[in-house]
């Protein structure tokens, strides 16, 4: 039996489809992320999972539990932290605890062991009896993820969970992730940062216009984002001749052109950078900045899906918007 | 079966409870649930009876109505939104618990609101005039159906899938306020129109000043006091009934 299972799992708003008939499988114990740029269907998904909003087609299990007609149980089996501190401004810390142990049938000892432990886990032991809308932002993270993991959850649902924290606390939610992951939680990640989904998850799926693009491990998908590089400069000139002159430089794919910064990609950033200084010593320009870049999660998205870059594309001869399309839909279980 | 059928039901009204407990430590007191419950119907109380002679035994059923009436009315339309703002609404769907018991426990909330705001006029009607209770079932049956009836009323309106309280009190009002005047409390139904007279018979609030009057031995419409409280019971059923409706097409739609 699968942790979490989704087939054909479908949402639209009117004509526009925000999620299109998606199926993965996340196996139990695993740490599943999510990925996609925003408006991708990223929380649609998560909000159809977590029993939030209704399918407009398809299904889904939760430790074997249709989340429409099962819904009691799938819930049962579930923590959830949403991409918003959604905590009861006008409660306590303990007393947001509390309540959600209520929602979930906690008797009232037990209530209040985890309570407890969970302020004590979150640092918020001192500050329990405090109303929490004077709480700083990364103490209303904290108390967020709490709330989900009051009712010791099978399978917990992190939307963003590190968002507004600061280096201490994400490397505690790290840790507790692992920990609780070590115990037989399963995990389901979604977040915008690649780093974390590379150390922390056992397989990553991307999601872009409502569509699953490929579902593998980070370990894959670092391999493909090792292959596009770009270098990023800006000169005090914004002379018409700069982009075709960088165009011609060695090792240079492709040069985009973003207000007065120039994106050159490149699979060898170092011959790149030598040549930008010989131009700008040859020219006389003068350079602002000089940058260079991995893959954003765009660039990894776009190399996993076959989307073609052709702004300004050696070759091509002209300028153009960036065009994509998926050419290949893949999602394996 | 039904063991466990027994088992979810106490589950869902614990957890339907808890949501209703909390809703009125946290709202109760907020400036919106204090104007539009408290503040709201005594003003509109005093414009429509200062200056008419009226007196504590005819003014009092008008109070205590219209009490019932916008209090019980205005916490679901105050606290879903707010909630929703928050995305604390979010929490209950999420949570191991029907629609209909999260419905359930903000219509609660509604229902003892509305309870305890118009204690007070009663209390202050029975301690400092000279007011008597004649009937206390009529009485107690017309304030708790109507708290029922008018909290569900108040949770259907708030199933506008809206961040902004205002965008939920517009609509609401504009269907209270003409209440107001077909029902009896300011304007005899005697001396309405004949679609009038039809329409107070259809409004709830009518029969919420039938059994309040019932109650309080004040001569009142030739209904009986028997009709008026199935006619509240239904009501309410039916609010709550299409409130779930409204909250799965939105939850559909979202």
């Amino acid at each position: 039996m699968y942790a979490i299972e989704v087939n054909d799992l479908t949402k639209s708003f009117g004509d526009l489809m925000a999620v299109d008939h998606i199926c993965f499988s996340v196996s139990q114990g695993e740490i599943f992320g999510f990925l996609g740029p925003n408006g991708a269907g990223k929380t649609t998904t998560t909000r159809m999972l977590t029993c939030i909003s209704t399918p407009t087609e398809g299904s889904a299990q939760i430790m074997g539990n249709d989340i429409q007609k099962q819904a009691f149980a799938a819930k049962e089996q579930m923590g959830v932290v949403t991409d918003i501190s959604n905590v009861y401004l006008d409660l306590s810390a303990q007393e947001n605890l509390i309540f959600t142990g209520k929602l979930y049938g906690l008797s009232k000892d037990r209530r209040l062991q985890k309570a407890k432990e969970l302020l004590e886990l979150f640092g918020l032991q001192d500050v329990r009896h405090e109303i929490v809308r004077g709480f700083s932002g990364g103490m209303k993270r904290r108390l967020t993820i709490a709330m989900a993991l009051v009712n010791d959850a099978s399978v917990l649902f992190l939307d963003e969970p590190t968002t507004a924290l600061d280096v201490q606390s994400v490397r505690v939610i790290h840790e507790l992730i692992m920990k609780l992951n070590s115990s037989g939680t399963t995990i389901f990640l979604t977040t915008h940062n690649m780093a974390e989904a590379s150390s922390l998850c056992n397989r990553v799926a991307i999601i872009s216009q409502g569509r699953i693009a490929t579902v593998d491990t980070p370990e894959r998908l670092k391999q493909a984002m090792d292959r596009v590089h770009s270098v990023e400069v800006v000169f005090d000139s914004s002379s018409s001749h700069l982009v075709t002159d960088l165009e011609e430089l060695q090792g240079v794919r492709g040069v985009q052109k973003r207000g007065n910064m120039l994106r050159l990609l490149t699979l060898h950033p170092p011959e790149v950078l030598t040549g930008v200084f010989q131009y700008s010593e040859r020219k006389d320009l003068r350079l602002l900045s000089i940058n260079t870049l991995g893959p954003s999660l765009e660039d990894v998205f776009l190399e996993m899906t076959g989307e073609e870059i052709v702004e300004r594309t050696k070759g091509s001869g002209k300028s153009s918007e960036r065009r994509g399309s998926v050419k290949s839909r893949r999602s394996s279980h | 079966m039904i063991q466990l059928g027994l088992d979810r039901l106490r589950k869902e009204s614990a957890r339907a409870w808890a949501i209703a407990w909390k809703d009125m430590r946290t709202y109760y007191l907020t400036p919106p649930s204090l104007m539009f419950g408290v503040l709201f119907p005594i003003a509109l109380f005093f414009t429509f009876t200062v200056g008419r002679n009226l007196s504590s035994m005819q003014s009092l059923p008008i109070l205590l109505s219209q009490t019932v009436f916008w209090a019980s009315s205005t916490v679901g339309p105050v606290v879903i939104p707010l909630e929703r703002r928050t995305k604390t609404f979010d929490r209950y769907l999420s949570a191991p618990m029907s629609l209909f018991s999260v419905l359930l426990g903000k219509t609660m909330a509604g229902i003892f609101f509305g309870f305890f705001v118009s204690i007070v006029p009663l209390l202050i009607g029975t301690l400092l005039f000279p007011v008597e209770v004649m009937n206390a079932a009529a009485l107690a049956l017309g304030i708790i159906l109507s708290c029922f009836a008018f909290a569900a009323m108040g949770i259907m309106f708030a199933s506008v899938p809206t961040e902004s309280v205002g965008n939920i009190m517009m609509p609401l009002n504009f269907v209270r306020i003409p209440l107001l005047f077909i029902s009896g409390v300011f304007i005899p139904i005697g001396e309405l129109p004949v679609i009038g007279q039809v329409a107070a018979y259809l409004s709830p609030l009518t029969h919420t000043l039938i059994l309040v009057r019932g109650g309080l031995g004040v001569e009142s419409f030739s209904i009986p006091l028997g009709a008026s409280i199935i006619a509240l019971f239904v009501t309410g059923l039916l609010f709550l009934y299409l409130s779930l409706k409204f909250h799965e097409i939105i939850r559909k739609r979202e």
